[in-house]
């Protein structure tokens, strides 16, 4: 599947499309004219090495930055310019680490995934439930270690999309940034259960991560930058260990299934 | 939710004992130290000063929950943005043209008109140098705001060096606040109606300020209009902050220590922190005007914001060491 042409697939029809986007932070440049499509009701992984464009690409992506030529479409219309109120009904965020200045408990951190949207105690109960929170409801979000703190931002999240077992036209996006980087073991098996289960809801999902085993194995399809441009397709198109060694600047083999940095 | 509750009716009770008892704290030469009712000559000046109090005390506190919202720092005052010292400026400004004129009335520093225009020019410029990308920015604003206050110091030190010894006293005593026990009444209304008004709306933003505690990504990303729920807390904080200002002088901790009292008690949501903050702002300085009135060390009425300092200071201190034990 290549990633600029829309015409090619023919599941439902794509949301969330980058278009020829560049970006420059004064003379650095972070993205050159980088298109892709996601996929919808796909999980896409972003990876790639530090500065590659990684983090700029995802906050083009929430609207939270103008790029300085070309745009994100999400339905059809640029995502920088929209008001918040509405994108967050389309997308929820969730960086790798939430700062929240204030003595909130996990249960108010979360509450604030339905602002723009109708109180729902049900949905507020079951993200709690699905990230194992519910222990927990009543801390201070500041008391928690970073990996439940990232468990209760996923949480936060889960609260905001919408719900598309109801409405599959409304399928939320989720663009996640590193968000399992601190959890243990366990949680991030569940994490990845749960984005497969959401994926399933119409659910289309971009993650920022840096494991590229995991990233094959979870995948449906990889976006891999480097130095402000991107590649995508699918994971064994894309992570060659020839590309991975130009990219990252390291031999690479497959071993075992899996993607191991060769130490010589 | 009774939790809450419970500490605004403890804090409803707190302020209007505190009322009663500034009120009754009679001072004569004579008789010295008592409490009673006061005659009708008397009344009027302490219902004055109370109702002043528990106006600058809510302008104060409502002011110190917004912008510890919008700067996202818990140390923020409505003072840290240089507004007092910009008022100051203004007052001394005043002070000295009418001492150098001879015009008693600007000499007396009683005109709210100086405090408001230094107060407003300070706002204006800080908030035409604390935004990157169009958008206010918090930690742009804080050192705009502390670099303001030094020009505005330096100058005011300028006037002081000027003039002639009994100004420099006045002007000392002005910055230090004290709560008037008479005042015109078209202004009281203004600052009382802006008061009432500024905890209501400061209320109606609760939510927003809840969702402005989150990085600016993920407010956004949640749906809030960053831009828009910033500038809304910038205007009304300092307005508010102006207004008592112009009536009381920068009366020092208020704005600090009411919010974290309040968040002590009913938690940090800020839908019904704004209330709670207001009504301990308005407590402390009932209870430091009370002070005021009732300590005499021989050398006239001491500024109410000296103890504010001393009761706030302390009692600061006292709920940053509960926060740390509740691990808040």
């Amino acid at each position: 599947m290549t990633s600029t042409s829309t015409e090619q697939h023919s599941g439902p029809a794509a949301s969330l499309v980058v278009d020829h986007l560049s970006h420059s932070y004064g003379d650095i440049v972070a993205l050159r004219q980088v298109s892709a499509i996601a996929q919808p009701g796909k999980i896409t992984a972003l990876l790639g090495p530090n500065a590659a464009g990684k983090s700029t690409l995802l906050r083009c992506i929430i609207g939270a930055i103008k790029p300085t030529s070309g745009r994100v479409l999400l339905d059809g219309k640029p995502t920088h310019g929209r008001s918040p109120y509405h994108l967050a009904q389309r997308m929820a965020y969730v960086p790798q680490r939430s700062t929240v200045a204030a003595a909130f408990t996990v249960r108010e951190v979360v509450e604030l995934g339905r602002y723009v949207l109708p109180r729902n105690h049900h949905r507020i109960e079951l993200a709690l439930q699905r990230m194992e929170l519910t222990d927990l409801v009543d801390r201070p979000y500041a008391a928690l270690s970073v990996g439940q703190q990232q468990r209760v931002t996923l949480a936060r999240a889960l609260a905001q999309l919408p719900n598309s077992i109801e409405d599959s036209a409304k399928a939320g996006h989720l663009i996640l940034d590193e968000p399992v980087s601190a959890m243990d073991l366990k949680h991030v098996r569940d994490v990845v259960v749960l984005l497969r289960e959401l994926t399933g809801q119409g659910v289309t999902i971009i993650m920022a991560m840096h494991d590229l085993t995991r990233a094959a194995d979870m995948a449906d399809d990889v976006w891999l930058m480097d130095e402000g441009t991107l590649i995508a397709g699918t994971a064994c198109d894309v992570l060659t260990v020839e590309r991975l060694q130009q990219v990252y600047g390291v031999p690479f083999e497959w071993l075992h299934g899996r993607l191991l940095t060769v130490n010589d | 939710m009774s939790r809450r509750m419970t500490g605004l009716g403890f804090l409803t009770a707190m302020l209007a004992g505190l009322a009663v008892l500034r009120l009754l704290i009679d001072r004569d030469p004579v008789h010295g130290l008592s409490l009673a009712w006061p005659d009708a000559s008397y009344a009027a000046f302490r219902w004055t000063a109370i109702l002043v109090s528990i106006i600058i005390g809510c302008s104060l506190a409502t002011s110190g929950v917004l912008l510890q919202a919008l700067l996202r720092n818990p140390l923020a005052s409505p003072f840290i943005l240089g507004l007092s010292s910009g008022a100051g400026l203004g007052v001394m400004t005043a002070m000295y043209i009418g001492f150098a004129t001879g015009n008693d009335a600007l000499r007396s520093g009683a005109n709210a008109g100086p405090a408001l225009i230094g107060a407003l020019l300070v706002l204006t410029v800080v908030y035409g140098l604390g935004r990157r990308r169009g958008l206010l920015d918090p930690l742009s604003l804080v050192l705009v705001g502390v670099v303001v206050s030094a020009i505005c110091g330096a100058l005011m030190m300028f006037l002081q060096r000027l003039s002639p010894e009994g100004l420099r006293s006045d002007i000392l005593i002005w910055m230090m606040g004290r709560i008037p026990q008479s005042i015109a009444t078209s202004h009281l209304i203004l600052v009382g109606a802006l008061a009432f008004l500024g905890v209501l709306i400061a209320m109606a933003m609760g939510r927003a300020m809840d969702a402005a505690t989150l990085g600016e990504d993920e407010a956004r990303s949640i749906g809030l209009s960053l831009g828009p729920v910033r500038l809304s807390m910038f205007v009304l904080a300092g307005a508010l902050a102006a207004a008592s200002v112009t009536v009381a002088g920068p009366i020092a901790f208020v704005g600090l220590i009411a919010p974290h009292a309040a968040r002590l008690l009913i938690g940090p949501r800020h839908t019904l922190l704004v209330p709670a903050a207001a009504l301990a702002g308005a407590s402390l300085i009932v209870a430091a005007d009370a002070a005021s009135q009732a300590l005499e060390f021989g050398a006239g009425r001491m500024p109410v914001g000296i103890f504010t300092a001393l009761i706030g200071g302390p009692a600061f201190i006292w709920i940053l060491k509960n926060r740390q034990t509740a691990g808040v």
